[in-house]
C-alpha cells in the first residue's frame, strides 16, 4: 500500500554518483526534502559536538515515538487527536509514582511509594494508559470531525488539570523527583549514551511495530476508515472496534514514551503535559505527512532542529525561542495546508 | 474529489443513545443539587451565580462570534483565539502606562505599528475595490478611480499607523475621526429631518443655514471633548482593539481561508489551518510584549457593588450588558436585514446562493469581520476583568466552542445561552471541590451534553 | 411457520413489511411492503426522489431503520447494523461513487477480501490468494493496469467500475446496485452488463436502480416501480411499464 510506481534504481545507489544524485534530487522533492533534512542535522551535530548530538538524538527519539504513534491514530486511521499527550502524561506519571521508594515518606506532601523496577513500571504504566485509553476512546469513538477534535481537546485538558491538582497522587505543581534509572542485569542505565541507546532501541521497535500494522490487513481497514467510515462498515467490518484497537495501540505508545522521558529527565511536572504539547505533536505529524511513517521520524528530525537551531539565532532572548518556535510553525502549518496539504513527504491529504 | 453534501455539512454530531426519561432525571438531579447548594449558603450560592453570569456572559459574546461564522461556512475558526487576545492586547497597548508594569510593559513596537498600518491599508483597499468600485466604474475613469482608492487605503493605513505610534496620545488622535463621525451622523439626521419635516425646498435651505453649521460645531465640539477629556482612552482603546482584531479576521479570511475553502476536502483542513493562524498570532503576541501576564486598567474603579450578601463589580454589570446589547445588534442584523438574509442563505447553501446572485465572498468577509469583531471585544472584557496573558485566547476560544456546542451549533440564540449554561455550571461545579477544576468541569460538561442532547439545548432549524 | 409458508417464504429473497423511513419533511420510503424475487435480475424504478436509494440504504443498513420489519432468507429483523449486512448476504454499490479515494486501486479490492476480525486481520500475513482474487476481479473491469493508481486518480467510468467489482468480491447471495450505469459510455456499460449477467448465471439475486428504459428491458426478469416511497406496480418489464399509471408517473413529475 506504501508501495510506489517501482523506481528504476534504489536512491542509495546515486548516492556514489555525484551527477545522478544530482537530477534525481531536483527530480524529486520528497527525495530533496529527505536530503536536506538528513546533511543539516548531521552538518549541525558535527559543528556542535557529541554531547549536543546526544541531546538532540535523545529529544528526536522521544518526538519520533511520539509523532509514529499520533500518525497511527491521525495519519492512518483519520482521527484528529488532541489527546496524545494525556497518554503520554498518564505514562510518565505511571513510571514516575510506581518507582517512588520510600524516601518519598520525607518529602512534604508525600505520596505513596510503590518501589518498583523501571521496567515493571513502564509495563503496568503501559497497561494503565491503555486502560484509561479503551475508556476514553470509547467516549471518542461517538465523535468525528471537528467535535471530535473538540472532545480530543477536552480529556487533554482535563488530564493536564488532573496532574496539576490530584495532589495527594502526583505531588501537583511540585512534580516528581529522583524517578528511578533502568538497571539491566544489575547495571544501572544513567549516562546519556546509554540512555540513547535504550530510547532508540525502543523507537525501532514502536516502528517496526507500527510498520508491521500498517503493512497488515488491518492498516489498510483503518486506512478505508479513514477513507469512508460508513462504506468500509457495509463491507462487514465493525469499524468502531478497528479504531479502539488502533487507539489503545497508540496510547501505550506514547506511554512508553512517557515512561522513557521521565526516567531520562528524573523529574516531572504537570508543564510538560499541557495541551500545546499535543498541538505541537499534531504539527509534528502533519509537518513530516499524514500516513506515512518515515515522514514522521522526519517531521520529529525538523522539528528538533528547529528546536535547537533556534538557541544561535542572534538577538533571540533566551526565554523566548519557546514562542519563537511556534510562530514558526504555526506558519508553516498554514503553508503546508495551502501548497502541500500531504506534509513534506506524506501522500495522504487531510 | 469528495463532494460534500448537505448531510455532510451538517455538525458532525452523534446520534443521542438515550431518550428523555433519562434526560428529565438528570434534570431533576440539576435541580435538586442546585437545592442542596442554596441550602447550604445562600450568600455563596448568590455569589457563585453572580461570577457565573459574569463569566458566562463573556463566553457568550465568545459563542456569538463564533457561530454566526459557523452557521455561515461551517468551520469552527480557531484563529478566534488569537483575535481575542489581540483586542485585549491592544487595549494594553493603549493604555499600558496607566499602571504598574512589569517587564517590557512600555512597548512602542515600531514594525508593529507599520504592519498593522499595511493590513489596514490592505484591507481597506479591498473592502473598496469589491464595495464602491464596481458601484462607480461604468461612471467615472478607471484609472482615477483606482488611483483614489488606492490613495484612501494608504491614508488610512498611514493613520493607524499613526495612532499606533503613539498609543499614549490616542484619544488626541483619534479626535478627528470621532469628530467627522458625529458630524457626519448628526448631520444626516438633520438632513433627513429637515427634509421630511419641511418639505424639499425650504428644508433643504434651512439645513444648509441651520443644520450645517450646527452639524460641524456639534463634530468638532465632540472632537475636542474627547482630546481633551484622558479617561476616554480607555473607551476608545476598545474601539480600536475591537476593530483590529476585525481587520486581522478579515485579512485572514481573505488572503487564506478563501483559498483554503476551495480546495478543502473536510472541514479538518480549515481547522489545522486557523490552528496554525492561532499558534504563531498567539505566539508573536508573548514575543513581542513577554509572555507574562499582567492585569489591565479596571474601569470604573474597583469597589464592588454589594448585592444582598454577595458582590459585583460594576464593570462586570456592563460586560453582562454589553453581551446583550451584542446580541440584540445581531438578532437586528441577522433577522430583519436583507444582508441578514444572505448570511442564512449562505449558511444553507453556499452554491445556490451565488447562483442567485448574492456576493458571497463579500458576505462573508463581513461575517469574518464581525464574528473576529466580537472575538476581540470577548477578549478585550475579559482582560478587564481578569488580566491578560498570550495564552488566554486558547482557553477563551475553547470556552466559546464549548458554549456554542452545548447551546445548539449555529446559531446565536444558542450561543448565548450555552454561554450563561457553562458559566453557571463551571461555578456550581466547583461547589465542593478547588476553583482551578473549573476548565475540567466545563469539558465533562460538553462529553455529557453531546452524549445526551447533541443538538445542543437550541439546535439550528 | 407451516410448510407452505416456507416454500413460500423461499422464492423470495428479501421482503418488507410496512417499512418506513422519514426524513425531516419528507417521508422517503411510506408503509412499503414488497417481495423481492431469489435470483435473477430486479429492477427497481421510479422518478427521481421517489426513493429507490433509501430503500437500499435501509436493506443495507447505511440507514436506520424507522418502522416495520425486512425478512432476509426467512429471518425478520427491525433493525439492520450496517456492518452485519454481509452476514444477511447483501451487499452493494453506492448511486455516488463512494471509493476509498486515498488508497491504491489494489488496495480498494484487497480490503474488502481480507479478514473482518480485528485481531485476524491484524496477524494476517498478506495472501496469494487475495492478491489473485484481486487480480481476476480487476481484470474483469480491466483496470489491473491501474492498481498502483490512487482510486480518486481514476476517471468517473473506472470509478464507476471499480465500485462494482468491489461489491462483485464480496462474494454474497443479494446484490444492491444503486444505479450502476448512470454516466457510463457504450463500452464500459457493456462491461457492467455483462457482469449483471455473469450473476444471474451464478444463480445471485440482483437489484438494481436505474432510469434508461432499454437496460431495465434488456436485463430485468422482474421489476418494481416506486413513487414517493409507495409502491406503483410490480411484475414483468413489458406489462409493468406499458401501464398508464406508470407512464404517467414517469412523465407527470
Ligand atoms: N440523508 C437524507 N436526508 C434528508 N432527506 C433525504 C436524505 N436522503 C434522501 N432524502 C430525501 O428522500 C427522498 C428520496 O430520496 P432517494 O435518494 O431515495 O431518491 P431516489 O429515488 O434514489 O432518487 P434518484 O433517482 O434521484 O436517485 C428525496 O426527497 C430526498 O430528498
Ligand atoms: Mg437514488
Amino acid at each position: 500500500m506504501l508501495e510506489k510506481p517501482v523506481a528504476e534504481s534504489p536512491w542509495w545507489r546515486s548516492l556514489s554518483n555525484p551527477r545522478l544524485l544530482g537530477t534525481r534530487l531536483s527530480s524529486n522533492v520528497e527525495l530533496l526534502i529527505n536530503f536536506i533534512v538528513v546533511v543539516a542535522t548531521i552538518v549541525f551535530i558535527l559543528s556542535q559536538g557529541s554531547g549536543f548530538g546526544i541531546r538532540i538524538a535523545q529529544l528526536f527519539a522521544i518526538f519520533a515515538i511520539l509523532a509514529v504513534s499520533l500518525n497511527l491514530v491521525i495519519g492512518y486511521t483519520g482521527l484528529l487527536s488532541l489527546a496524545h499527550v494525556a497518554f503520554f502524561g498518564v505514562g510518565a506519571y505511571s513510571v514516575a509514582i510506581l518507582t517512588t521508594d520510600a524516601a518519598y515518606e520525607q518529602v512534604p506532601g508525600h505520596i505513596p511509594h510503590f518501589g518498583l523496577s523501571f521496567f515493571t513500571a513502564l509495563f503496568v504504566g503501559m497497561a494503565i494508559t491503555g486502560v484509561v485509553a479503551l475508556f476514553v476512546g470509547g467516549v471518542l469513538s461517538r465523535f468525528r470531525d471537528d467535535i471530535f477534535v473538540l472532545v480530543s481537546v477536552g480529556f487533554a485538558v482535563i488530564s493536564h488539570r488532573i496532574f496539576l491538582f490530584w495532589q495527594p497522587v502526583t505531588r501537583g505543581p511540585f512534580g516528581i523527583h529522583a524517578i528511578a534509572k533502568p538497571e539491566v542485569g544489575g547495571m544501572v542505565i544513567d549516562s546519556r549514551l546509554e540512555f540513547l541507546f535504550l530510547t532508540l532501541a525502543f523507537l525501532v521497535i514502536v516502528f517496526l511495530i507500527s510498520w508491521l500494522i500498517v503493512r497488515s490487513s488491518f492498516g489498510r481497514v483503518l486506512m478505508a476508515i479513514r477513507e469512508d467510515e460508513q462504506a468500509i462498515e457495509v463491507f462487514g467490518y465493525k469499524a468502531r472496534y478497528f479504531k479502539l484497537t488502533i487507539w489503545v495501540i497508540s496510547a501505550m505508545m506514547a506511554a512508553l514514551a512517557g515512561g522513557i522521558t521521565a526516567s531520562e529527565q528524573t523529574f516531572i511536572d504537570p508543564q510538560s503535559f499541557v495541551l500545546l504539547e499535543s498541538i505541537l505533536l499534531v504539527t509534528i505529524v502533519i509537518l513530516g505527512g499524514l500516513g506515512t511513517l518515515w515522514g514522521s521520524l522526519l517531521g520529529a528530525l525538523v522539528f528538533v532542529l528547529l528546536n535547537e537551531g533556534m538557541r544561535f539565532v542572534p538577538f533571540l532572548p533566551g526565554e523566548l525561542i519557546g514562542q519563537a518556535r511556534l510562530a514558526i510553525l504555526g506558519i508553516v502549518i498554514v503553508l503546508l495546508m495551502l501548497f502541500r496539504p500531504q506534509g513534506l513527504v506524506g501522500r495522504f491529504k487531510l | 474529489m469528495k463532494i460534500l453534501n448537505a448531510d455532510k455539512r451538517l455538525p458532525a454530531l452523534p446520534r443521542s443513545i438515550i431518550g428523555h426519561p433519562l434526560v428529565s432525571i438528570v434534570v431533576a438531579g440539576v435541580i435538586i443539587y442546585l437545592a442542596l447548594l442554596l441550602g447550604q449558603s445562600a450568600d455563596q450560592f448568590l455569589q457563585f451565580s453572580i461570577n457565573g453570569i459574569v463569566i458566562g456572559a463573556i463566553y457568550a459574546i465568545v459563542a456569538m462570534g463564533f457561530n454566526i461564522v459557523y452557521g455561515t461556512v461551517w468551520f469552527f475558526d480557531l484563529s478566534y483565539g488569537a483575535m481575542a487576545t489581540m483586542g485585549a492586547y491592544s487595549v494594553f497597548y493603549f493604555t499600558g502606562r496607566q499602571i504598574q508594569t512589569v517587564g517590557r510593559g512600555e512597548i512602542n513596537n515600531l514594525y508593529l505599528d507599520i504592519f498593522m498600518g499595511i493590513l489596514i491599508a490592505g484591507v481597506v483597499a479591498w473592502v473598496l475595490y469589491v464595495w464602491i468600485y464596481p458601484e462607480l466604474r461604468s461612471r467615472i475613469n478607471r484609472i482615477t478611480l483606482l488611483a483614489v482608492g488606492a490613495l484612501v487605503a494608504l491614508a488610512t493605513g498611514a493613520y493607524t499607523g499613526l495612532i499606533l505610534a503613539h498609543p499614549a496620545d490616542l484619544n488626541v488622535f483619534l479626535s478627528p475621526t470621532i469628530g467627522l463621525l458625529v458630524a457626519t451622523a448628526s448631520g444626516c439626521v438633520l438632513y433627513l429631518g429637515a427634509l421630511s419635516g419641511i418639505g424639499s425646498g425650504r428644508g433643504l435651505i434651512l439645513f444648509l443655514v441651520l443644520g450645517l453649521p450646527g452639524a460641524l460645531a456639534l463634530g468638532g465640539y465632540s472632537g475636542w471633548l474627547v482630546a481633551d477629556t484622558l479617561s476616554t482612552r480607555l473607551y476608545l482603546s476598545w474601539f480600536m482593539g475591537a476593530i483590529l482584531a476585525g481587520a486581522s479576521g478579515l485579512a485572514i479570511y481573505r488572503g487564506v481561508y478563501f483559498y483554503l475553502r476551495r480546495q478543502a476536502r473536510s472541514p479538518l483542513v480549515m481547522l489545522v489551518g486557523s490552528l496554525g493562524f492561532l499558534l504563531s498570532i498567539t505566539a508573536f503576541i508573548a514575543i513581542i510584549f513577554s509572555p507574562d501576564g499582567r492585569p489591565l486598567a479596571q474601569p470604573f474603579g474597583t469597589v464592588p457593588w454589594s448585592l444582598a450578601g454577595a458582590f459585583i463589580k460594576p464593570f462586570q454589570v456592563l460586560i453582562i450588558g454589553i453581551a446583550f446589547a451584542i446580541f440584540g445588534g445581531l438578532y437586528l442584523l441577522l433577522n430583519k436585514t436583507s444582508f441578514g438574509t444572505a448570511v442564512r442563505a449562505i449558511g444553507d447553501d453556499e452554491e445556490v446562493a451565488r447562483i442567485v446572485g448574492i456576493n458571497t465572498p463579500v458576505v462573508i468577509a463581513v461575517i469574518f469581520f464581525l464574528g473576529a469583531t466580537i472575538a476581540g471585544l470577548g477578549g478585550i472584557l475579559l482582560g478587564e476583568d481578569i488580566g491578560i496573558r498570550p495564552q488566554m485566547g486558547l482557553l477563551l476560544l475553547l470556552k466559546g466552542w464549548i458554549a456554542s456546542v452545548v447551546g445548539g451549533i449555529g446559531n446565536i440564540y444558542g450561543a448565548l445561552l450555552g454561554g450563561f449554561v457553562l458559566g453557571m455550571v463551571e461555578n456550581y461545579g466547583v461547589w465542593y471541590i478547588p476553583a482551578q477544576w473549573k476548565d475540567a468541569v466545563a469539558f465533562v460538561l460538553l462529553i455529557f451534553f453531546l452524549s445526551f442532547w447533541p443538538r445542543g439545548l437550541l439546535p439550528r432549524r | 411457520m407451516s410448510e407452505a409458508g416456507k416454500q413460500q417464504d423461499n422464492e423470495f429473497a428479501i421482503q418488507t413489511r410496512g417499512l418506513l423511513k422519514q426524513f425531516a419533511s419528507v417521508r422517503a420510503i411510506n408503509n412499503l411492503s414488497i417481495a423481492l424475487p431469489r435470483e435473477g435480475i430486479t429492477s427497481i424504478v421510479g422518478p427521481n426522489g421517489s426513493g429507490k436509494s433509501t430503500l437500499i440504504n435501509l436493506l443495507s443498513g447505511t440507514l436506520p431503520i424507522d418502522e416495520g420489519l425486512v425478512i432476509i432468507e426467512g429471518m425478520s429483523l427491525r433493525a439492520i447494523l450496517p456492518y452485519d449486512s454481509p452476514n444477511h448476504g447483501i451487499t452493494r454499490t453506492f448511486q455516488e461513487v463512494r471509493l476509498f479515494d486515498q488508497m491504491t486501486v489494489l488496495d480498494n479490492l484487497l480490503v474488502i477480501l481480507t479478514k473482518r476480525e480485528v485481531f485476524g486481520s491484524l496477524f494476517e500475513p498478506p495472501r496469494a490468494s487475495y492478491r489473485n482474487r484481486a487480480r481476476q476481479l480487476l481484470d474483469s473491469v480491466g483496470l489491473w493496469d491501474k492498481r498502483q493508481d490512487m482510486a480518486a486518480n481514476l476517471s468517473y467510468g473506472q470509478r464507476k467500475l471499480l465500485e462494482v467489482s468491489r461489491a462483485l468480491a464480496m462474494d454474497v447471495q443479494i446484490y444492491l446496485f444503486d444505479e450502476p450505469f448512470a454516466g457510463l459510455f457504450p463500452a464500459m456499460l457493456e462491461r457492467v452488463k455483462g457482469l449483471l449477467e455473469g450473476l444471474r448465471r451464478e444463480r445471485k439475486t440482483i437489484i438494481f436502480i436505474e432510469h434508461n428504459m432499454d437496460l431495465i428491458r434488456q436485463l430485468s426478469d422482474y421489476t418494481f416501480v416506486l413513487d414517493s416511497g409507495e409502491l406503483l406496480a410490480e411484475g414483468e418489464v413489458q406489462e409493468v411499464l406499458a401501464k398508464p399509471e406508470v407512464i404517467e408517473a414517469y412523465l407527470g413529475t
